[in-house]
């Protein structure tokens, strides 16, 4: 067997123990034992692909420890976020021998801060280090509040947590009433979405083109003569729904009653949720299929965030980078709940803001402070954003949320 | 004949048969295309786009000597672009033709093989061997979910069924790859199906040798010169980061425009080939020229 060239370092170093196929005798037997490992650090295998593992060792006969890193990853691992943890495995149970860094090409850029991953962390790990936040956070909230001449009650929410309160909170207990409420939005939520024309037709009796080939189908039943011809047009799908719900302290009275209406968007075929306070997280898979008390209680354990600070410019920015431009927010109707807030640098949020703009086919910002007769837009995220907003409303009660569908739907543009 | 077995007996051989075809792969994805070939399983492939997923499919056709069938995915993408379709014109032809000769066709004879057009699916299955079909089922992300569903019997089974016609299971089951710019999670169920690889980029002296190879008029200290630039564009915080295929798209247009280093009136003047947003030539820009060409 050729050994490739250009390996370096001590992933050449040979396996342990003595070559050939002989010594891993019991091969099933090693393969399930370090799936187990595998599960226990988070990156659960099949056993199916214990045995593709085992079955790989037969045909490929790694001579050295890269050899037998590439074909267990290649067979064990499932997707890109169980990479780490199959690394971690990996160099435990070959400790020393073998350093992961060794196998990959370059080092991805490095995040800049706050920057959201999907992954979510262990359940009650207490080493996870605090995020601390920028100094002077506190001033910027003072002075945004400054134009609202706001009550008591404003200036305490201003506060913002710095830390990043890890905490799991329990926000599966919404009253029974308010879900019910709420309920009743699922239905037309789903609806209000606009359509964008798709590229495939549908048979409709006074389409625009005739279908040839539906027509000579047709025409067999009238023993080959085209009676009938079948028309057809272009079919209207709707267009895909972005949620990007704000978390944070100061939106915290909303917060659950808007991951209700979350919840009911993502019932449709064609949406998509993420959260955001210091970073941004992934809902969609969380929330899907399960009834709403189960997702609520889910996506506080995916969310390690809940009632953190806001970093919302920082946030866009991920969402931008990460999802929207590989398409999720492409065409999609853009709804941003977030009270503008923003511990972060206001030119950042309006520079992410106009890139979304551009992909997005409408954005609408719901701001439930927008309701205090006093507000005005002036906080330097929310005045940063705004250019860039299609719709903006407050959505502050039951009654506020019709606006926002009708804003979604695109029935009323309120421009600013 | 030869065999599949015979034409890649070990990760080692297949990686220098690719590097024969000009792909120059590193360890990992020879592991994966060796583990899709020989398990055999189909491959899920991901990646950054411009970091040689498709590519890769292609060179392991090249090697194997098989056809590259190509399913390019879609919104909307279904069964009859996909797998197979009637040809009703022959369909009716067939009929009209029975009927002026006085005779008359059967309904099998009707919904036999030759009135059946074959898609890529349908192609793969039915290839005639000696080796398997290559399938490349590219950027499956893009197609809708249901399709993903309607994939699982050709990747569990390697057959496929046509209601008319029952089931075809295939002599030589194709080699599947898909890949995937990960634009939406894919279901579980595909997953479970397929062997898992990511590709990172390159370093750099991997991609100075990519370049070499596919810009063969390019000289070493170019295409270093050119890899160490996109090497130091990526660590910028850029919106879309530079792959392989705009090293290399960069090299040919200095190339072209006979500019022998890569200095600082070159970047002005090619750096429209590689950054391909505003925002992300300014922001090349603001460090200046001469950061990006680096050390002469």
């Amino acid at each position: 067997m050729s050994v490739g060239a250009g390996r370096t370092g001590r992933a050449e170093m040979p396996l342990p123990s003595a070559p050939g196929v002989a010594r891993l005798a019991d091969l099933a037997d090693v393969a399930a034992r370090f799936a187990a490992l595998l599960d226990a650090a988070g990156a659960p295998v099949t056993a199916e692909r214990a045995g593709w593992f085992a079955a790989g060792v037969g045909v490929a006969s790694p001579l050295t420890v890269a050899d037998l890193y590439w074909l267990a990853r290649v067979t064990l691992v499932a997707e890109r976020a169980h990479i780490e943890p199959f690394d971690r495995v990996f160099a435990q149970v070959f400790g020393g021998l073998v350093d992961p860094a060794d196998f990959r090409g370059d080092a991805p850029p490095a995040p800049p801060p706050a920057r959201g991953t999907s992954r979510p962390p262990r359940a009650g790990d207490p080493t996870r280090p605090r995020a601390p936040g920028p100094p002077g956070a506190a001033v910027t909230g003072g002075d945004g509040d400054s134009g609202d001449g706001g009550s008591g009650r404003e200036v305490v929410t201003a506060v913002f947590s710095h830390d990043e309160r890890l905490r799991h909170q329990d926000f599966a207990t919404l009253s029974a009433e308010e879900l019910a409420q709420l309920a009743g939005l699922t239905q037309r939520f789903a609806l209000a979405v606009p359509t964008r024309r798709s590229r495939r037709k549908a048979p409709a009796g006074r389409g625009s083109e005739i279908d040839v080939r539906a027509t000579l189908r047709r025409s067999r039943r009238s023993g080959g003569e085209p009676l009938v011809t079948v028309r057809r047009r272009r079919r209207h799908r709707p267009r895909r729904l972005v949620l990007l719900c704000d978390i944070s302290g100061s939106m915290e009275p909303y917060a659950r009653a808007y991951l209700q209406l979350l919840l009911s968007g993502i019932d449709g075929p064609r949406a998509e949720a993420f959260v955001f306070s210091t970073r941004l997280t992934r809902l969609t898979r969380a929330l899907r299929g399960v009834p709403p008390d189960a997702a609520l209680e889910r996506a506080g354990r995916v969310a390690p965030d809940w009632s953190g600070g806001t970093r919302i410019g920082d946030a866009l920015k991920a969402f931008n980078d990460g999802h929207a431009r590989r398409g999720i927010a492409r065409g999609a109707v853009v709804l941003v709940l977030s009270d503008g807030w923003d511990l972060g640098d206001p030119a950042l949020l309006g520079r992410e803001m106009e890139r979304l703009r551009r992909l997005a086919f409408r954005i609408v910002w719901v701001n439930p402070r927008k309701a205090a007769p006093s507000y005005a837009p002036l906080t330097g995220g929310m005045a940063a954003a705004l250019p860039h907003v299609d719709a903006f409303v407050s959505g502050h009660t039951r009654a506020a949320m019709d606006e926002v569908l009708d804003a979604v739907a695109g029935v009323r543009a309120r421009g600013t | 004949m030869t065999s599949v077995a015979d034409l890649v007996p070990s990760v080692g051989a297949l990686r220098a048969a690719l590097d024969d075809v000009g792909y120059l792969a590193d360890e990992g994805i020879a592991t994966a295309l060796f583990c899709a070939v020989r398990l055999p399983q189909p491959l899920l492939l991901e990646g950054e786009p411009g970091v040689g997923k498709t590519e890769a499919a292609k060179a392991l056709a090249d090697v194997l000597d098989t056809p590259l069938i190509r399913l390019q995915c879609y919104e909307g993408i279904d069964a009859a672009e996909a797998l197979y379709e009637w040809n009703f014109p022959r369909q009716m032809l067939a009929i009209k033709v029975a009927e002026s000769a006085g005779s008359s066709v059967s309904e099998e004879d009707l919904f036999g093989r030759e009135y059946l057009i074959g898609r890529p699916l349908l192609r793969a299955v039915e290839h005639p061997g000696p080796r398997p079909a290559v399938l490349l089922i590219d950027e499956i992300d893009r197609a809708d979910d249901e399709f993903e569903a309607f994939l699982l019997e050709l990747l569990g089974e390697g057959s496929v069924t046509i209601p008319e016609l029952g089931t075809i299971r295939a002599t030589h089951t194709p080699v599947v790859i898909l890949t995937s710019n990960r634009t939406r999670d894919l279901h579980d169920a595909l997953k479970r199906r397929c062997l898992y690889h990511w590709i990172d980029f390159p370093s750099t002296e991997r991609t100075t040798a990519i370049i070499r190879r596919r810009v063969p008029g390019a000289t070493e200290s170019v295409a270093s010169q050119v890899a160490a630039a996109v090497r130091r564009l990526r660590a910028l915080d850029v919106q879309k980061v530079p792959g392989v295929a705009e090293a290399i798209n960069w090299v040919r247009a200095l190339e072209l425009l006979g500019l022998p280093v890569l200095d600082e009136a070159a970047v002005a003047m090619t750096i429209g080939s590689v950054l391909k947003y505003r925002e992300d030539l300014e922001l090349a820009l603001e460090r200046g020229s001469v950061w990006v060409a680096g050390p002469a």
